[in-house]
């Protein structure tokens, strides 16, 4: 039975569409989904080959879109190819698809409605809406605790996560323009391993396919939209997303600085005071990343210096220099 | 709300759930739990009964008592076995990422933690998507005192260095802990300014409560409300310019050997302190009075900085 009374809500029509491919024994083919799952047209009979044509063309879009929307849902559409019949491409959803029972309370119910609040940008505010609409299905409503606790992105780049995060679950190859630190602007194909945030800033880890190595992607740099290449499950993510540049494995050295009394707390917090000079406090400061502590003593104008190592000194002088040969120009 | 088919699916196989765990239940509970009018919600329930397995023969569809339905009480009498599905990999990284980085700038509620395990585990653990943790997170007594604080409706007394190094004590009202961009941040009325402030964890030294209770109601504006004093324009190597492209606003052109960053300044000291990390990748920097700050800060470190 197909629809004859006019279209239904795309939603319904979806929704049959799942339901029927997840009880098929062994798959239904296009055919079989045109001729019995409510929401589609049939086959016109006795009409122009035009119009047959037409109305073929319509149902193959919109089987097309259906695939793509159940796919984004998280519903994995496997294709089934008859052995006797290559060509005749059949579907099934296989019985994995249920959530599976987390037993929520109302107070995780409260706190997942204060992380599906944090994004702001379109595609990752649908995406946390959803997901947190799926897993609070089961859980009884009540008026839960009203948490003091909240948080709010204002990046421009969420969207992209959203792309490339659905890329990732999917396996699908991406291609991005990307504008790099040191080479010139140029499209990028990458298989996407996974989405790596840290404190605000969003990277993607991947293969870049035409480099033919592992690569960090910082993605506020991706411009324009992310364009799905081929089909998904094109590749194997690996089972320890390998941080490259991202991993905090530099060695830790020992600066020795100077601060006024009164001035550098920061550095004081971290540091141990070991001595004195001159109206100064000497402290000794661990650290991991030279430019990070340079810019921290820049920062503080004047309130500290470098005494040890000496390339650190040398280097904060030199970018003072710097800054006042372009500030007097 | 943008309701789209994804919305509207999630949420009919929503409510077969949430009929099937909680029993019967009015239309205007379960509208209210899935954030939809009670109309929207009642042309769901009836969709769902013309929803279900080809040929769509009697038990073949979602089924409902729908005499109670006519009076608003939804009774769900076949659910044909279905239940809601899991999370797409997209809205498990939506999620897990928001709640993970909710952990890691100290803002997240009891049990959020154990929550982020449960979900991720639930999805095999493979969810595309590690949060880091940043270079200076808050220390867990901070957090604890202000979240304890919070609960009991008390002050606080904080040891705080602001962004210009300036260490003050003061006493703070506080009402919520958020994370802005991935940082920890305290909402809170205070005392010293008698104004709302947001503050940013990590600079907090110390933070004592008080007994007394707090008297001023929660800010109903939410993160910072901060007057852009000028737009500034800085035109520096491309290899820098990660010193600048995360600001808030910041507008990036990019060339091929330079990059043109336009954002609003707040305070030009600390814009200024921004572009000393990069000074030698600096080409041009307007307008003037950024210039003049960035020219003070330049002097203020030679003339303590031995080579």
């Amino acid at each position: 039975m197909a629809a004859a009374d006019g279209e239904i809500d795309p939603a319904q029509r979806l929704l049959n569409l799942m339901l029927a491919l997840s009880r098929t024994r062994h798959r239904l083919t296009r055919d079989q989904i045109r001729a019995s799952v409510e929401g589609y047209e049939t086959a016109p009979a006795g009409v122009s080959e035009a119009e047959r044509g037409r109305a073929d063309a319509s149902f193959e879009r919109m089987f097309e879109r259906d695939k793509k929307a159940l796919r984004s849902m998280g519903i994995p559409l496997r294709t089934i190819t008859d052995p006797a019949h290559q060509d005749d491409l059949g579907y099934r959803i296989d019985p994995d698809v249920d959530m599976p029972p987390l037993d929520l309370t109302v107070q995780d119910a409260a706190i997942l409605a204060i992380a599906a609040q944090y994004w702001t940008s379109k595609a990752m505010k649908a995406d946390a809406r959803q997901g947190y609409a799926k897993l609070v299905s089961a859980v009884e409503h009540e008026d839960g605790p009203a948490l003091p606790f909240g948080g709010v992105s204002t990046s421009g780049s969420a969207d992209v996560v959203a792309a490339l995060a659905e890329a990732a679950s999917l396996r699908q190859v991406v291609s991005f323009e990307y504008a790099s630190a040191s080479s010139p602007t140029r499209v990028r194909t990458v298989e996407p391993w996974g989405i790596v945030l840290r404190s605000g800033v969003e990277y993607l880890v991947g293969w870049d396919v035409d480099a033919a190595a592992e690569r960090v992607f910082r993605l506020v740099r991706v411009q324009g939209k992310v364009k799905p290449r081929g089909e998904p499950e094109a590749f194997d993510r690996p089972a320890t997303l390998p941080l490259g540049s991202l991993a905090d494995d530099a060695d830790v050295a020992t600066a020795t600085i100077a601060v006024r009394p009164e001035a550098g707390h920061a550095l004081r917090r971290r540091g141990e005071v070991v001595g004195a000079d001159d109206g100064w406090d000497v402290l000794e400061v661990s650290y991991r990343h030279a430019d990070l502590l340079r810019a921290e003593v820049l920062a503080l104008a004047g309130a500290a210096r470098v005494i040890e190592p000496a390339d650190l000194a040398r280097s904060v002088r030199e970018h003072a220099l710097a800054a006042a040969e372009v500030a007097r120009g | 709300m943008a309701d789209t088919s994804r919305d509207r699916i999630i949420r009919m196989l929503g409510m077969v759930t949430y009929l099937e765990a909680n029993g019967p239940t009015p239309v205007a509970v379960l509208a209210d739990h899935f954030g939809v009018s009670a109309d929207a919600a009642t042309r769901d329930l009836w969709a769902l009964g013309t929803t279900g397995f080809p040929p769509y023969l009697h038990g073949e569809l979602f089924d409902f008592d729908f005499d109670a339905l006519d009076e608003g009480l939804a009774v769900l009498t076949e659910s044909l076995g279905v239940t809601q599905v899991r999370l797409s990999g997209q809205e498990a990284v939506a999620l897990t990422g928001a709640l993970a980085t909710l952990v890691a700038a100290g803002t997240a509620p009891e049990g959020a933690e154990r929550l982020l395990e449960r979900i991720t585990g639930a999805f095999g653990g493979s969810v595309p998507v590690t949060v880091l943790a940043g270079e200076d997170g808050p220390s867990a007594d901070v957090r604890q005192a202000l979240a304890a604080a919070i609960t009991a409706g008390r002050a606080v007394r904080l040891a705080y260095v602001d962004a210009n190094d300036r260490r003050t004590e003061r006493v703070i009202e506080p009402h919520r802990l958020v994370a802005i961009d991935g940082i920890g941040y305290v909402e809170c009325w205070c005392r010293k300014a008698d104004d709302y402030r947001t503050l940013r964890l990590s600079r907090i030294e110390s933070a004592d409560a008080l007994t007394e209770p707090v008297s001023h109601a929660p800010s109903q504006a939410r993160g910072f409300d901060l007057e852009r004093t000028f737009e500034a324009t800085v035109v520096l190597s491309r290899s820098a310019r990660w010193a600048l492209e995360d600001l808030p606003g910041a507008a990036v052109t990019v060339g091929d050997e330079r990059a043109t960053v336009t954002f609003g300044v707040t305070d030009p000291a600390w814009a200024a302190r921004r572009l000393l990390a990069v000074a030698p990748q600096l080409v041009s920097v307007e307008p003037a009075a950024l210039r003049d700050a960035l020219a003070r800060h330049a002097d203020a470190v030679l003339a303590v900085q031995d080579a």
